[in-house]
């Protein structure tokens, strides 16, 4: 089923805020990817899961983010396609595309005195149009974002004036009410303690459980094992191992992306993999691994 | 599920309007920020008082107000009719376009840039407009400096700039130094005809390089005046997008904008403003730089304020207009100086306070 709306649907005095819910499955074929004369990525050919949380994992440099920005159209692929819902995200209008697939860059930021609200409202920013500023669904919509991500109360406060976790939590808000059935997000839960982490992932899980398909790329392994229902581990460009946590980690693909020997345990709560007596492998204490 | 009524209301009641809302179904709503109506009111107020001031004060007669309405309808005595009408009414209506124009191009800029020091004064635009209009008039002696020239020259400064750098890019810091460095030659250049030509020809050209309202070419007036209502109307088009994208490139084309051509609209439209508002008044750079800060510190916080920019570089020409014909009357001071030298100390306070580093 594809939800190709025409391009008249743009104005339309009949606001267009049914969700689009029915979870898109996103692809790439033969994706390349660049910085100015730097190939990072060379023909991936990649399924997204639809509905699902995908984590995508792997050392500093090894091209997640890069293969986040190409998937969410802020870098233009040298060839190859990226492909939402079968059509080339590339052969749509920018903001037609906003209304299906929202991206969380690291650590955004927010100018200072900008309230929650305010920021949650930028979300409905594709929806709107010069004309039509402001609607009644718009109100619902941020007002259901602030709801899931528990800010209700703090609507009216700064951004720059909340905690780790609550500010990541307004900038998903944001996101939420972009009302897009894809949501990417770039280390989410990076510069986070502990206990903001979990706030955050669990936030992402429920929005999985609403039927939105996320890709995430976090430096976690653990977290990334923990939380996501498919994991893409990546190495020099190359994704080299892919599946469900529990059966694409191994010691042998943590010492091909990590350079570190471990061993491993299976949670005995939630039955996902947990590394143990990690150390470094002879390889790297050599100064020859890669 | 909360009700409506429980929850906050994501545009306040008491800090926005919503204009037109042509009944249930109609798609007509326009939000309007409470803050920024009243920071314009009051903008247009201080603009309009000051306008009468500067048509009732001058060297060859200070008016009463009476007679100067009375002037100003075409009514009043011979002489009063002519110092209203042919003197000062052109040059308060030149004072009001230039710093209009040069404040709106400033506070895009500015905003598409990510820094306030971007204005098209500091990135060398109103330097490349000065060399094209001064070549114009050390080059023909005709001591008009043709608006098209001045276009030309912002053009080039922006195109060398922006060639230079790529892309204005975050924060700005590159697309300012690579501009400061082109408005340097561009000076030079300047400066080398100047030295190069007559003594007659560099004094035609001196109100080009100070900044001045007194060598006001009528058809320079005109273009400008042409073209700055649609300037407006393309930067309140424009706000929308700004205000967005003034977040960070990456979530503004999450949310569906086209930055590049976003950006590369404001600055073309801060380009022609500069070009024409030099070919009136030359290089009265400062405005641009004063006039958004003052629309920023009125206006409400993290929007865009492309009509109070407007206004209050409007307010601001026609008072240091004022001030240079008032201070030491009747010698003249030329508004380009007094600008500066209101501008400048701002400008060291923008340099020196971390606080007002911070995008606009």
């Amino acid at each position: 089923m594809t939800h190709d709306a025409p391009a008249c649907e743009r104005d339309t005095a009949q606001p267009d805020t049914a969700p689009d819910m029915t979870a898109p499955d996103m692809a790439t074929q033969g994706l390349s990817l660049a910085y100015g004369s730097v190939a990072v990525i060379e023909d991936l050919d990649l399924q997204l899961p639809a509905g699902q949380v995908t984590a995508i994992v792997g050392p500093n440099g090894c091209g997640k983010s890069t293969l986040l920005a190409g998937l969410s159209r802020l870098l233009k692929p040298r060839g190859g396609t990226v492909l939402l819902n079968g059509t080339d995200i590339r052969h749509q209008p920018t903001r037609q595309l906003a209304k299906r697939l929202a991206l969380l860059p690291q650590q955004p930021h927010a100018p200072e005195a900008l309230t929650v609200a305010e920021l949650v409202r930028f979300g409905r920013h594709p929806h709107q149009s010069w004309l039509r500023q402001w609607s009644p669904e718009d109100k619902r919509i941020v007002d259901e974002a602030l709801d899931m991500t528990g800010l209700t109360p703090l609507a009216q406060r700064p951004v720059d004036a909340l905690s780790g976790g609550q500010r990541q939590r307004a900038w998903i808000a944001m996101a939420i009410a972009q009302q897009t059935a894809t949501l990417l997000l770039d280390e989410p839960t990076s510069a986070l303690d502990l206990g903001h982490q979990v706030e955050v992932y669990e936030l992402i899980q429920s929005l999985a459980a609403s039927g939105k398909t996320i890709v995430m790329v976090i430096h976690d392994l653990v977290s990334a094992c923990r939380y996501a229902d498919h994991l893409i581990a990546m190495h020099q460009g190359h994704v080299i191992a892919e599946g469900l946590p529990g059966e694409t980690v191994t010691p042998e693909l943590v010492r091909r992306l990590y350079g570190v020997e471990c061993s491993l345990i299976t949670d005995p709560v939630t039955g996902a993999p947990l590394l143990t007596n990690i150390r470094r492998t002879r390889d790297a204490l050599d100064g020859s691994a890669t | 599920m909360t009700s409506p009524a429980d929850t906050p209301n994501a545009v306040r009641q008491d800090k926005y309007y919503l204009a037109l809302p042509l009944g249930q179904r109609a798609p007509l709503r326009v939000i309007v920020d409470k803050r920024n109506l009243l920071a314009n009111l009051l903008l247009l107020g201080l603009l309009i008082l000051l306008a009468g001031v500067s048509l009732n004060i001058g060297s060859a007669a200070s008016l009463s107000l009476p007679a100067t309405l009375r002037a100003l309808l075409g009514d009043g005595s011979p002489l009063d009719t002519f110092v209203i009408q042919e003197l000062r009414l052109p040059r308060v209506i030149a004072g009001i376009v230039t710093g209009g124009a040069f404040a709106l191009a400033g506070c895009l800029m500015q905003t598409v840039a990510r820094n306030r020091l971007a204005t098209p004064g500091i990135v060398g635009l109103d330097n490349g407009a000065t060399a094209f209009a001064v070549a114009s008039v050390v080059g023909t002696g005709i001591s008009l400096a043709p608006p098209a020239m001045a276009l030309t020259g912002a053009a080039v400064a922006a195109a060398l700039t922006f060639g230079l750098t790529g892309r204005i890019g975050v924060r700005g810091y590159r697309f300012l130094v690579a501009g400061i460095g082109v408005g340097a030659v561009f000076g030079a250049l300047t400066q080398l005809m100047l030295t190069r030509v007559s003594i007659d020809a560099a004094n035609a050209a001196y109100p080009w390089t100070v900044g001045s309202l007194n060598a006001r070419p009528d058809h320079a007036v005109l273009s400008l005046s042409l073209a700055l209502p649609p300037a407006l109307l393309a930067g309140i088009w424009l706000t929308r997008s700004l205000t967005v994208l003034r977040l960070s490139d990456a979530v503004a084309i999450s949310l569906g904008i086209a930055a590049g051509r976003c950006r590369m609209a404001a600055l073309s439209v801060a380009v022609i403003l500069t070009g024409l508002a030099v070919a009136v008044a030359g290089p009265v750079g400062m405005v641009a730089l004063i006039g958004p800060e003052f629309a920023r510190q009125l206006s409400a916080k993290n929007t865009v304020p492309v009509v109070g920019a407007t206004l209050a570089g409007a307010v601001v020409m026609v008072a240091a207009d004022l001030l240079g014909r008032m201070l030491l009357a009747p010698i003249e001071i030329p508004v380009g100086i007094v600008t500066a030298l209101i501008g400048s100390p701002l400008l060291l306070w923008i340099l020196l306070n971390p606080n007002a580093r911070t995008a606009p």
